[in-house]
């Protein structure tokens, strides 16, 4: 199994919340090597986008999950493109998928450049970020010259420090006049018995939430197949007020289908998302609770800016 | 460079891809998209007109029977729609939605440099769920090319693969096809240089199939 892009170095430039070491991410450094407190944390909502040097030689390849059943899972992939293509920091950008064409073999196909960004748009480190991109792209680590190409592989969007700015901000929009300390904030994700790796992105979202100064009463994980279960969400919160927000790149099944049901917005798996006229209508009254469910952290546009970030911390870390 | 390589193919006549047919402006620089069947009504009104290149992925992403087609090469593009392009990249873009690496994959097999890879190769890297996929038998695997792939069965790619080294697939509409609609009009092929996905997932229901059998006859 390829363990990931490795060790990498502070991201001091790119940090939008202040850390402890404890709930920093393994394959960055350890609380010796993170001079804490560096980081100034700007408010959630002025997230501001970390510049990166255009790169007009190479390109940029965002890799999704995509889906058989739901074209609305590749959505944010192509939205993501589209907004850094819009950009002109790459020579060109595409995107390829797990379940959709095309697919990660085709990809090297679509490309000019001699030099090339794999960019994981997956929430969390684990089975495809780790075993399956790695394969189907041929690579070996970091940085792999292969097919007289160099493929830089970079760690996944879910798990950089901007993308917790980014949870707080679709919080607060989704609920702008509750009072957080009156609030409680489930970030959601899918869970698994197969890989811890997919709940710890989503707990240590969870746990930077809690420690940013955000003010909400509580901070939770939960999720949707492993305790504690979203489905629980009224007898965990103690709060009049709730906030739910999935931590998935798409309005696919899962969160524009499965957790509503889970929630009790709807009794029953509804359409796909492109196929209804509006969003959710918030908030919601149940259980005893007045309930706001967001639409999937991944389609908010400032996710192509997590993406940049994950590639400059990347030629910070390992092209000195 | 592979949007200047596309250019020139079109110069040179190539006028078809799918069921797109491909029209460069003869007054300029610009090119018009279209289904193949529309050709005849290219500059009526009656067809929606669209002129960004993203609009080629809302236009391949339902069938007109409303299945969706996440399997671009399928033969269930819908009709009605006029697609107008600025220049060659525009053309690539919304080539590339369409038919997705399809320009990239021709070009690097006329290069010589398309790299194939046998369906055996594929199932056997195969892991998670889908790692039972490489049980499936060759007599299973010729019969479910035939079910899965093809024009009969909605995919119009020239299947490249064989099953694995020295066992060709066999003869069938799905081995045979060429990659492109037989219109009288030079085409691009479309290119399957290894199995999908979707014939992965195929091929553990198939393999799983198998196994259920034998357990049964045991």
């Amino acid at each position: 199994m390829f363990s990931g892009p490795g060790l990498a170095t502070p991201s001091i430039q790119s940090c939008t919340l202040s850390i402890t070491a404890d709930r920093y991410h393994p394959c960055r450094p350890t609380a010796s090597e993170v001079p804490l407190g560096t980081c100034i944390p700007p408010a959630p909502a002025q997230l501001a986008p970390m510049s990166i040097a255009p790169k007009p030689t190479a390109a940029l390849i965002i890799v999704g999950h995509g889906s058989t059943e739901n074209p609305d899972s590749s959505t944010p992939y192509f939205d993501h493109a589209d907004e850094i293509r819009r950009r002109n920091l790459f020579r060109e950008v595409h995107c390829c998928f797990w379940k959709e064409e095309p697919s990660m073999r085709e990809a090297p196909f679509l490309i000019d450049s001699e030099e090339v960004y794999v960019v994981p748009d997956f929430i969390s480190e684990g089975y495809f970020t780790q075993d399956v991109i790695p394969r189907e792209f041929e690579l070996d680590g970091p940085t792999t010259r292969r097919h007289g190409k160099t493929w830089h592989y970079t760690l996944p969007v879910g798990v950089h420090d901007s993308m917790t700015g980014l949870l707080l901000r679709r919080a607060r929009e989704v609920a702008p006049d509750v009072d957080p300390a009156q609030t409680t904030l489930f970030i959601v994700g899918h869970g698994t018995g197969l890989n811890q790796n997919s709940t710890k992105a989503v707990r240590d979202q969870a746990d930077r939430i809690a420690s940013s100064g955000a003010g909400y009463a509580r901070v939770l994980d939960a999720y949707m197949e492993e305790a504690p279960f979203i489905a629980d969400w009224h007898e965990i919160a103690t709060t009049p007020f709730v906030v739910v927000v999935p931590f998935f790149i798409a309005d696919g099944l899962h969160s524009y289908q499965d957790i509503p049901v889970l929630l009790g917005i709807e009794t029953e798996v509804g359409p796909a998302a492109s196929q209804r006229e509006v969003f959710r209508h918030n908030p919601h009254h149940l259980r005893g609770k007045t309930l706001y469910y967001s639409s999937a952290i991944g389609t908010e546009r400032l996710m192509a800016d997590v993406i940049l970030d994950q590639i400059a911390d990347f030629d910070r870390t390992h092209l000195p | 460079m592979i949007a200047q390589r596309l250019a020139q193919a079109i110069a040179d006549g190539f006028r078809q891809i799918g069921q797109i047919a491909i029209v460069p402006d003869p007054a300029g620089s610009g090119y018009s998209l279209c289904h193949v069947d529309d050709l005849g009504e290219m500059n009526a009104s009656s067809l929606d007109l669209h002129h960004s290149p993203d609009a080629a992925r809302d236009i391949s992403t339902w069938a007109e029977d409303g299945h969706y087609r996440f399997t671009k090469g399928e033969l269930s593009l819908r009709r009605g729609w006029k697609l107008v392009l600025a220049d060659i990249s525009e053309l690539r873009t919304a080539l590339d939605l369409f038919y997705p690496a399809a320009i990239g994959l021709w070009l690097a097999h006329q290069d010589g440099r398309l790299t194939v890879q046998t369906l055996r190769e594929k199932l056997d890297r195969q892991t998670g769920m889908y790692r039972f996929a490489r049980n499936l038998s060759t007599p299973g695997a010729q019969r479910l090319v035939q079910e899965v792939c093809g024009p009969g069965n909605c995919c119009v790619k020239k299947i490249l693969w064989d099953i694995e080294p020295g066992v060709p697939l066999e003869p069938s509409d799905a081995s045979r096809f060429p990659g492109y609609l037989d219109t009288g009009t030079p085409a691009i092929p479309l290119l399957c240089r290894e199995a999908c996905n979707h014939f992965v997932a195929e091929a553990r229901k198939a393999s799983k199939a198998e196994f259920d059998a034998r357990a049964a006859a045991d």
